[in-house]
């Protein structure tokens, strides 16, 4: 049989050392430079750029340069391969890489003209990416000049348009390149109003541009090259501001800045901060996870409440300090709401926020009858930094034989013993939810698909049914409210309509076998082809009305898409009834074990 | 060739002496505004630290990449000829596989420039005009083109999708040919690659391969790299025992849900001569395999639904397509002496795949071994 080999190359094998691709990923997701640059009266101005040049590299050692083949050329030369192979023989250093651009060529190339600001700018120059937002600062006319003032026009240098750009490898992620561009923009925006208010980015600019003018003359006259970068930093906050944000990408993935000590620009990479088993969640994995979050979730916080609380800004909202205090494992989005006396919108905006920085991840209420078992990420190694910690925080216990535990799937019921104190009782759901926290563990949820056997007397090729899935369309279950969410950090306000909570079926009808009731199950029935009738009423249970109806009613959860815990939460019914009902009609219905899609990227966000 | 790289319009930029920078010719005509070309005019005919590399810039929806050319000499007025032949694309295509042409084009004209004044040349320059129609016609339509531009010169293009790094291959993985291997004319491959052909039977890891090859481990890794995955069609497998142990990811729902994986499924998992299996049949196996549960213990269970079914290539398919995942046992060994050497291998590190390997132990030996020793524990995941 022949197969298709794309396809095939999706697979991932199972258990490679994923130390290449965490190297590259690495590489891939920080900003090689930051540069700020501005185009005005004086031209095009390169003010600031960060990490320095290594100056005395590039002049005195520019012959010694000039001898590889591979090295950036600074002097403007062509440097020919011999064989006019232009292909990159070494992968150059980051530094490198942006290193051989002149401050004066980026200040051609990235100060743009005027009718490209205020959109996404970006520039790829062989390896290098590079990203911004120009942004204009003021009309070219609007200066004012007093028409009754006889004294020469004094020559005010001004400043039209500027942009902070990121320099990126090519090749890296287009949602890291959308990011950066998100971070360039909410400092453009921040800059601007500074300036309107008090000329702030003017000022910064003049000190930076004096700077350079001081560094350049010192070096006609002594010759010692210096970095004029260098010595802006003491002296220009944003220089230290820049300086900042570009630390911070290439370590935590948040970055806090407050310009001109007033503005705050707070903004974080997902692929920094969402990583887990080598790899980070795509930022549209956890958007489309977040928009599926139902009020049967619970919200696990990755920090103590304590810690988290202390890093909040001092106005944060009191709602999220409310929730914050509030939330646990044990309770879902619900509950929380009424502890909180919050709105369930609110909850849901808030907890999205937390997810998206990374404080937080969305998880099943802990409950004795959830199934867990070890993560395909987890790392279970002895040496492991995660079991040091977890001996310090539980003192006689050790990870592995913990996590030997979850090998097979177990419930939390498992582990009760009536003999035991009920403190040891509570110290297992303390090291479950922080194994969850650690994203050691996956929760498996039981999911149900109607497959009825095959009719024995058809001919040959048979055309199947489409699967129930195909057919039992319309009813969306899936998502209770539309979630316009674009990343948080963008000036789009997070605009979620209330969970609708109609999406449980038709409403508990009184009991018996009222006409009302039959021709109801039929026409629940009637999106059933005749063949599929036919099996599921000769089942045995189907005769008993009741249990007949129930499955009727219950049929567009047998997609293999809803879980048990969400029908029991849709239908309010209980999970002893739901079993015994897959077991009265086990002969049409298959029933498989795993972990929730939509929520397990946080676990194991392979796919 | 699909819609990823299509080009909109090849462009000749070049700095008139007086006029300055302008575009001499574009396919299709008057593609690129006035206004579009002002606003990037300094990526394309740019100054000379930015000559020879390539330069994509995207403005007003539009994605423009170009590699700058500058010859010096004397003989041209200003003493240096400036030009770029460059591409125009959408701005959201996907352009990296467009990047070589570019840069080959830029090589060709200078070449020509250089050995026959192509460029400079008025009338030869007119040329250019029929030749990016050409181009741009063939490359949009096939992916490549082949131009003759005069007797001794000829131009050959072809865009090349990009290629994922080769996977790194394990001992103890299973090439799996995903084409009949009889298609392909053994005659023309190296003599390595020739010998271990006939060893791989979907079933055979490398290690056993090199060893019944006689073939060099080392050799053999590199050879079925290379030629067999970008060449041939073929994937890399763990080893299947029926001791293995699986279970169903959340994608075994695709099953369900999508007719072409269905298909696909069907075909390749039923068993030669028989009819073809149900989609029931080959669902309910799927959901069999359970954590704790061997090949072995669902071949028992399910001997019904197996009638039709080819066991081994069902768990093949599925872990293709992820719709399975194998679940591997880590041994752990759990210090409770002091005075014990620290394991090496039973650190959870290891899966009993590798360790097996490693050692050359088998399995079952492996298994005694450890359940004998109570400071050992296994995880498995």
């Amino acid at each position: 049989m022949m197969f298709n080999p794309e396809l095939a190359e999706d697979r991932k094998p199972m258990y490679r050392h994923s130390q290449s691709t965490l190297y590259k990923n690495g590489d891939n997701t920080r900003p090689i430079s930051v540069i700020l640059v501005s185009s005005g009266s004086r031209g095009n101005k390169l003010l600031f750029r960060y990490p320095f040049q290594r100056v005395a590299e590039c002049t005195s050692s520019l012959a010694a340069k000039q001898r590889s083949p591979y090295a950036l050329n600074t002097a403007g030369d062509v440097l020919e391969d011999q064989d006019g192979d232009s292909r990159e023989q070494t992968p150059l250093t980051d530094e490198q890489l942006v290193a051989g651009f002149s401050d004066i060529i980026l200040a051609t190339i990235l100060a743009t003209k005027s009718d490209m600001c205020g959109k996404k700018f970006e520039l790829k120059i062989d390896n290098v990416r590079f990203v911004g937002h120009p942004t204009l600062l003021q009309h070219p006319h609007i200066i004012q000049v007093s028409k009754t003032d006889p004294s020469p026009k004094r020559e005010m240098p001004t400043m039209i348009l500027f942009s902070v750009v990121f320099a990126l490898r090519a090749n890296a992620d287009p949602s890291v390149i959308s990011c950066m561009h998100n971070l360039s923009r909410r400092i453009a925006i921040a800059l601007q109003h500074e300036e309107r208010r008090c000329q702030y980015l003017t000022r910064e600019a003049k000190l930076m541009l004096a700077v350079q003018d001081e560094i350049t003359t010192m070096t006609e006259t002594d010759g010692s090259p210096q970095s004029p970068f260098r010595q802006i930093l003491p002296k220009c906050k944003l220089a230290r501001d820049l300086k900042e944000a570009y630390d911070s990408l290439c370590t935590t993935g948040v970055v806090r800045l407050h310009i001109n000590n007033w503005l705050e620009v707070s903004f974080c990479l997902p692929h920094k901060i969402h990583r887990t088993g080598g790899n980070h969640i795509p930022p549209e994995a956890l958007e489309r996870s977040l928009k599926a979050i139902r009020p049967y979730h619970a919200l696990l916080l990755l920090d103590s409440e304590k810690a988290l609380l202390s890093q909040l800004p001092l106005d944060c909202s009191p709602a999220m300090v409310r929730l914050i205090k509030t939330c646990s494992a044990v309770k879902n989005l619900q509950q929380l709401a009424q502890d909180a006396d919050l709105a369930l919108l609110q909850i849901f905006q808030i907890a999205a926020h937390l997810v998206y920085w990374g404080k937080a991840i969305i998880i099943y209420p802990l409950c004795e009858n959830n199934v867990y078992m070890l993560s395909p990420h987890a790392n279970i190694c002895l040496y492991s930094p995660l079991a040091e910690q977890f001996a310090q925080q539980f003192p006689g216990h050790d990870l592995p034989s913990m996590l030997a535990k979850f090998s097979l799937p177990v419930s939390l019921a498992e582990f009760r013993n009536p003999l035991e104190a009920p403190v040891q009782e509570a110290q297992l759901i303390q090291m479950v939810v922080w194994m969850l926290q650690h994203r050691l563990l996956i929760q498996l949820h039981t999911y149900v698909c109607l497959l009825v056997p095959p009719s024995e007397d058809e001919p040959g090729l048979r055309d199947e049914d489409p699967p129930l899935a195909a057919r039992v369309g319309g009813r969306s279950l899936s998502t209770p409210s539309a979630l316009s969410f674009g990343s948080p950090t963008s000036s789009d306000d997070m605009t979620l309509t209330s969970p609708s909570m109609d999406n449980s079926s038709a409403e508990l009808l009184p009991g018996g076998d009222s006409p009302l009731n039959k021709r109801m199950t039929e026409t629940l029935l009637a999106s059933l082809s005749e063949h599929e009738r036919q099996v599921i009423l000769n089942i045995p249970a189907a005769q008993s009305p009741e249990d007949l109806r129930m499955f009727a009613r219950l049929l567009h959860y047998f997609r293999g898409h809803h879980h048990l815990e969400e029908i029991m939460y849709n239908e309010n019914m209980r999970r002893s009834q739901l079993k015994t009902l897959f077991d009265k009609f086990r002969s049409v219905l298959v029933v498989t074990n795993h972990e929730d899609p939509i929520i397990s990227i946080f676990q194991s966000p392979m796919e | 060739m699909g819609m990823t790289s299509r080009i909109e319009c090849i462009f000749f930029s070049e700095f008139h002496p007086t006029l300055g920078p302008k575009i001499t010719y574009q396919v299709p005509e008057e593609y690129i505004s006035r206004e579009l070309f002002d606003t990037v005019q300094v990526y394309i005919i740019t100054k000379p630290e930015l000559q020879n590399k390539l330069i994509t810039v995207t403005a007003m929806g539009k994605k423009l990449i170009g590699c700058p050319v500058c010859i010096e000499h004397k003989k041209y007025s200003r003493n240096a000829l400036l030009f770029n032949l460059g591409l125009v694309c959408d701005a959201q295509t996907k352009t990296c596989a467009l990047e070589p042409i570019v840069k080959k084009l830029s090589g060709y004209l200078t070449t020509l420039e250089l050995e026959s004044g192509f460029i400079s040349n008025e009338e030869s320059k007119q040329k250019l005009l029929p030749i990016m129609s050409t181009l741009l016609e063939e490359l949009n339509a096939t992916g490549a083109c082949t131009l003759p531009i005069d007797e001794s010169n000829t131009i050959h293009l072809k865009l090349i999708e990009q290629r994922k790094d080769p996977q790194i291959v394990q001992e103890y993985d299973v090439p799996v040919f995903t084409q009949s291997k009889d298609h392909f004319i053994k005659s023309q491959w190296d003599l390595t690659t020739q010998q271990i052909l006939s060893y791989i039977d979907g079933f055979r890891h490398i290690q056993k391969i090199s060893a019944e090859a006689d073939v060099e481990l080392n050799l053999v890794r590199i050879a079925n790299s290379f030629y067999l995955v970008l060449i041939v069609g073929c994937v890399f497998l763990p080893s299947l025992q029926y001791s293995n142990v699986y279970c169903t990811t959340p994608k075994v729902q695709s099953l369900i849900d999508d007719k072409s994986i269905q298909e696909e499924c069907l075909t390749y998992v039923t068993k030669q001569g028989q009819k073809r299996a149900s989609l029931r049949d080959v669902f309910q196996l799927y959901c069999g395999l359970t954590p704790g549960t061997t090949v072995r213990d669902l071949c028992s269970r399910y001997s019904q639904q197996l009638q039709r079914v080819d066991e081994r290539r069902l768990i093949q398919f599925g872990l293709m397509k992820s719709l399975i995942r194998r679940l591997q046992k880590y041994p752990v060994k759990v210090i409770r002496d002091e005075r014990s050497r620290p394991p090496r291998l039973y650190t959870g590190c290891h899966s009993y795949d590798e360790i097996c390997c490693k050692t050359g132990m088998s399995y079952k030996e492996l298994d005694e071994r450890l359940e004998n020793d109570p400071n050992i524990i296994v995880c498995w995941k």
